[in-house]
């Protein structure tokens, strides 16, 4: 086991250069010029602030220096400065990526909180009103667009029923707790601030279930699915036929089968909400990496691409070995192996 | 900055605590002296306050006590001022929770309640790259410094028609036009306590010049700034230009502290694109003479600005500004609503008619200084048939102006020639072009297009002030097609499409500019050899001698009347000659809380709005 994470994590290295190598092509060969993103109309007119803007960022050199030179800095943990935030990557990226990974962390949960027992009782009460309810509600979670879903959202518990509070991580004007973790909610709790753990988590609550809606549709359809699957296996009629109670063989013989697939898509879906949610970001005003790398794409910030780019393989590479250990749990067969 | 606030509160505190005296007595039997204290050098009530309770703003409750007890024990002092203690007298200091209690009671409550009536919330989508005025170009960004840090020179109000003194309170020009002589204002000051010197003008301007920033690029033309004493400035230009006056109300050229600067990390030197370390500190801190300061600043989420104590001016009558990053319109609009924002600037032209109908809300609109339009290449191996200027008259005789300004929505306007509407020198709008579809073709039938042509639109997927590109390509294509033009649209991602306009490389383009400085100068970038003429090669050498005769004296007219026969003889010419169809000026619509008074717009590049106008 401790052989298969190490060896897992030493791929991280080639994995990783690679993805540099790609992202630098890739922006590299967009038919535009940052200069343009960057300056103004009559900045970019002038020859001597393009020539300093260059040199500053290091564009006046062949591509394949500014390669190596941005390997020589990567290995040494710079990730460079932003063109457009003027601030270095590592920065921006620790000030960004908690916000997300508060939000995700919280759509995650409520996704398999509430996905998984649906999925499961709308496969045992199949063709039941329970199971038609869980389906539509899925299906509307799947295919509602989510800047609509958000707008909605806002809306009727915002702005008619006042439930909750408008957009942003905090109250206008509330100062963030001190910085330890980064996400509101855990920092507020360890410096004991009640008032505003609760205000951060009312403000979690709207992004979060907007967020989630989609995974929590495509996890219930999956659960749902694969316990059909599972039910109708041989082992499931051997083991009915030996005459264990129906409970038992739900619990130890096709839960944990059927979660196989459901932890895949699980998976999945966490490194889609970690980078996937600007339309959410945006409408809810959440100062997260999504906004954060389609801002840096937009600008042909190239330091900031290729920051957001290796975070984002990393958190999909990372999210995937916690996948395949989770994996060997449910499988006893992936153990001997 | 932290602790300039707090400063800021104390003497805010202090102020409203002064009021309150003559210092009541308290009844007699109440007064409990848990110790007392005899004073020593160097003592005052507030150091006293500090030492048993841990708050200087406690100090009251010792002078009350000390009081009340002296009308029954004459060991104690009375003290009559609470800033004068003598070396010697017996104070009586109460338990601490009698402390705690006159600061719950009294001023904390009292100052809590003046300081959220006296909030400004404005909500906007941020796109600030940096707070160092001489590195900001944003939008944002000219918000925070417009009442930060003062200018040389500014505009009044709402009005882009007249230059007014800023910090400057006078200047003379030479007679050749390029030495400007600025006197500064006396008794200004910096939110730091230091006066403002020519020494400092003289460092912010060479500093912007020579960090060869994004801004920088208004510095050009300026050969040296130099103090010449304590009040006087002196800007010697390369080439005579009389814009100089309207670049130096741009935010960017806002005068700063030079010692505090320095202190940390600042420099005006050649060298200062790569010596200059202070704009981290810049990002968190502000030291300029304008009525706000900056308090914090939190990037996309929000920046605040408090009063600065040290303002030469009235103070302003909004306490508190927070700049709150609501990046969509409708959430905006919600919050609005709600009445938790009380200014959105970013509302749509489709959203006014239901805020209209909200008794608690008002819309402002305007046409803004944004115009889109169309370019035609004049070289002919790039533009082909746009090149030939029979063409050209026939696309602008092809356009529905009327109906593009409704498409525009809101109160867009039609710009008859290079000057928008509300800017000097505009002209007559009778004097614009109408649409004329006979007109267009016969145009086309004299340039040997009889059976019409066809050409390719290029123009950037981008949206501006809530006008989507796009939607007026879509309508110029059905505009050209009745006159026999058929257009091809051609959509890009505006990093690349920008590189071929840029490059002149566009033979058929829709576009737009917002001015960087508010200055009829600033229109010339449409005439031959201008920023934009560059972009479709029209210059000196193709361009009508007239022309080119023209724009040569605008650049240098000085005296009003010079100035307007220039601008309007170039417009004059214009109106046939150009490769260039200026389409529509986009509506700005700024809604904010009704209950909000003095609200005024300047064009977002002075600020938008302006708090120190307000009052709630």
């Amino acid at each position: 086991m401790q052989h298969f994470i190490l060896r897992r994590l030493f791929l991280l290295i080639p994995l990783l250069l690679g993805v540099t190598l790609v992202a630098f092509i890739i922006s590299r060969a967009v038919p535009s010029d940052p200069v343009n993103a960057a300056l103004g109309q009559n900045a970019v007119g002038n020859e001597a602030l393009v020539a300093a803007f260059r040199a500053k960022w290091g564009l006046d050199k062949p591509a394949h220096i500014q390669y190596l030179t941005y390997l020589g800095r990567l290995v040494q943990g710079d990730l460079g400065q932003s063109i457009s935030t003027h601030q270095p990557v590592v920065d921006d990226l620790g000030r960004y990526l908690p916000a997300t990974i508060e939000l995700a962390t919280t759509s995650i949960i409520l996704a398999v909180c509430i996905g998984v027992p649906f999925g499961i009782i709308s496969a045992i009460r199949r063709n039941t009103w329970l199971d038609q309810v869980s389906r539509v509600v899925s299906l509307i979670g799947v295919s509602a667009p989510v800047f609509w879903l958000a707008l909605l959202g806002l809306f009727v518990f915002y702005s008619r029923l006042r439930w909750l509070p408008g957009p942003g991580r905090l109250d206008i004007g509330m100062d963030a707790p001190g910085r330890v973790t980064g996400l509101f909610t855990v920092d507020a709790l360890l410096m004991g601030d009640v008032a505003l753990f609760f205000n951060a988590l009312s403000h979690l609550i709207l992004p979060s279930v907007v967020l989630a809606s989609f995974s929590m549709g495509l996890i219930t359809r999956i659960t749902r699915s694969a316990m059909l699957d599972v039910v109708s296996q041989d082992y499931v009629r051997t083991a009915r036929s030996k005459g264990l109670h129906e409970r038992g063989i739900t619990l130890r013989h096709i839960v944990p089968n059927a979660l196989i697939p459901t932890v895949t898509v699980l998976g999945l879906s966490y490194g889609n909400l970690l980078t996937g949610a600007v339309l959410t970001e945006t409408i809810f005003s959440w100062p997260g990496i999504g906004q954060y790398a389609f801002q840096a794409s937009v600008s042909l910030d190239f330091p900031a691409i290729m920051g957001v780019t290796m975070l984002i393989a990393l958190v999909f590479i990372l999210v995937n070995l916690i996948v395949d250990i989770t994996y060997i749990y449910l499988d006893p067969r992936l153990r001997e192996g | 900055m932290k602790k300039l606030s707090h400063i800021l509160t104390i003497v805010l505190l202090l102020a409203f605590v002064l009021t309150l005296a003559p210092v009541q007595a308290l009844a007699q039997g109440d007064v409990v002296c848990e110790s007392d204290a005899v004073v020593q050098a160097e003592d005052s009530l507030s150091i006293l306050a500090d030492k048993f309770y841990g708050n200087v703003l406690a100090f009251p409750v010792i002078a009350e006590a000390t009081n009340a007890k002296a009308a029954e024990d004459n060991s104690y002092a009375t003290i009559d001022n609470v800033d004068v203690i003598e070396v010697g007298w017996k104070l009586c200091i109460p338990p601490g929770e009698a402390a705690q209690a006159m600061l719950n009671e009294s001023v904390f409550t009292q100052v809590a309640a003046e300081e959220s009536s006296s909030t400004l919330v404005v909500a906007l989508t941020e796109d600030t790259v940096s707070l160092d005025p001489g590195r900001a170009y944003e939008f944002h960004a000219t918000s925070i410094h417009r009442r930060v840090y003062d200018t040389l020179t500014t505009f009044p109000a709402g009005r882009l028609d007249e230059i007014i003194p800023g910090l400057a309170e006078s200047w003379t020009i030479s007679d050749d036009g390029l030495v400007y002589t600025f006197t500064i204002k006396e008794g200004e000051t910096f939110s730091t306590g230091r006066p403002v010197t020519a020494a400092d003008v003289a460092f912010s301007l060479s500093r912007v010049k020579n960090l060869q920033g994004n801004p920088s690029f208004i510095m050009d033309n300026v050969a040296s700034v130099e103090a010449i004493d304590e009040r006087t400035a002196v800007i010697t230009q390369l080439e005579p230009d009389p814009s100089l006056l309207a670049k130096l109300a741009f935010t960017s050229l806002g005068i700063i502290d030079s010692e505090e600067a320095k202190a940390h990390g600042a420099t005006d030197a050649e060298d200062a694109a790569e010596a200059d370390t202070a704009e981290d500190w810049l990002n968190n801190n502000s030291i300029g003479s304008g009525p706000y300061m900056l308090e914090k600043w939190e990037p996309k989420v929000e920046t605040i600005l408090v009063r600065n104590p040290e303002f030469a001016g009235t103070p302003a009558a909004i306490g508190r500004v927070i700049y709150r990053t609501v990046s969509d319109a409708a959430a905006q609009k919600l919050g609005l609503e709600a009445g938790d924002i009380d200014v959105a600037l970013d509302i749509s032209a489709d959203q006014v008619p239901s805020l209209q109908a909200n008794p608690a809300i008002e819309v402002y609109e305007a046409a803004s200084n944004t115009v889109f339009f169309l370019i035609m290449n004049m070289d002919p191996d790039i533009g082909g048939p746009l090149a030939n200027d029979l063409v050209q008259d026939a696309v602008r005789l092809a356009v529905d102006y009327d109906g593009l300004r409704l498409l525009a929505g809101g109160a867009a306007g039609t710009p008859v020639n290079i000057m928008p509407v509300q800017w000097a020198y505009a002209l007559d709008p009778a004097q614009g072009i109408q649409r004329d579809v006979a007109a267009a073709k016969a145009k086309l039938a004299e340039a040997g297009y009889a059976d019409g042509l066809s050409v390719e639109l290029l123009y950037p997927e981008f949206t501006s002030g809530g006008i989507a590109i796009g939607t007026l390509a879509q309508k110029v294509q059905a505009d050209l097609a009745e006159a026999g033009i058929t257009v091809q649209l051609s959509p890009g991602d505006i990093g690349v499409e920008l590189e071929k306009y840029r490059n002149a490389e566009a033979p058929f383009g829709l576009w737009l500019w917002g001015p960087d400085f508010i200055d009829p100068i600033d229109r010339l970038a449409f005439t031959p050899g201008g920023t934009v003429g560059l972009r479709v090669n029209w210059d000196d050498s193709n361009a009508s001698p007239d022309l080119v005769e023209a724009v040569s004296a605008a650049r240098i007219a000085t005296e009003p009347a010079d100035r307007e026969a220039a601008f309007t003889g170039i417009q004059d010419i214009m109106l046939d000659e150009s490769p260039f169809v200026f389409l529509v000026q986009s509506g700005v619509q700024v809604a904010y809380n009704a209950s909000l008074q003095g609200f005024t717009y300047s064009d977002s590049a002075l600020g938008r709005v302006d708090p120190y106008l307000m009052s709630k």
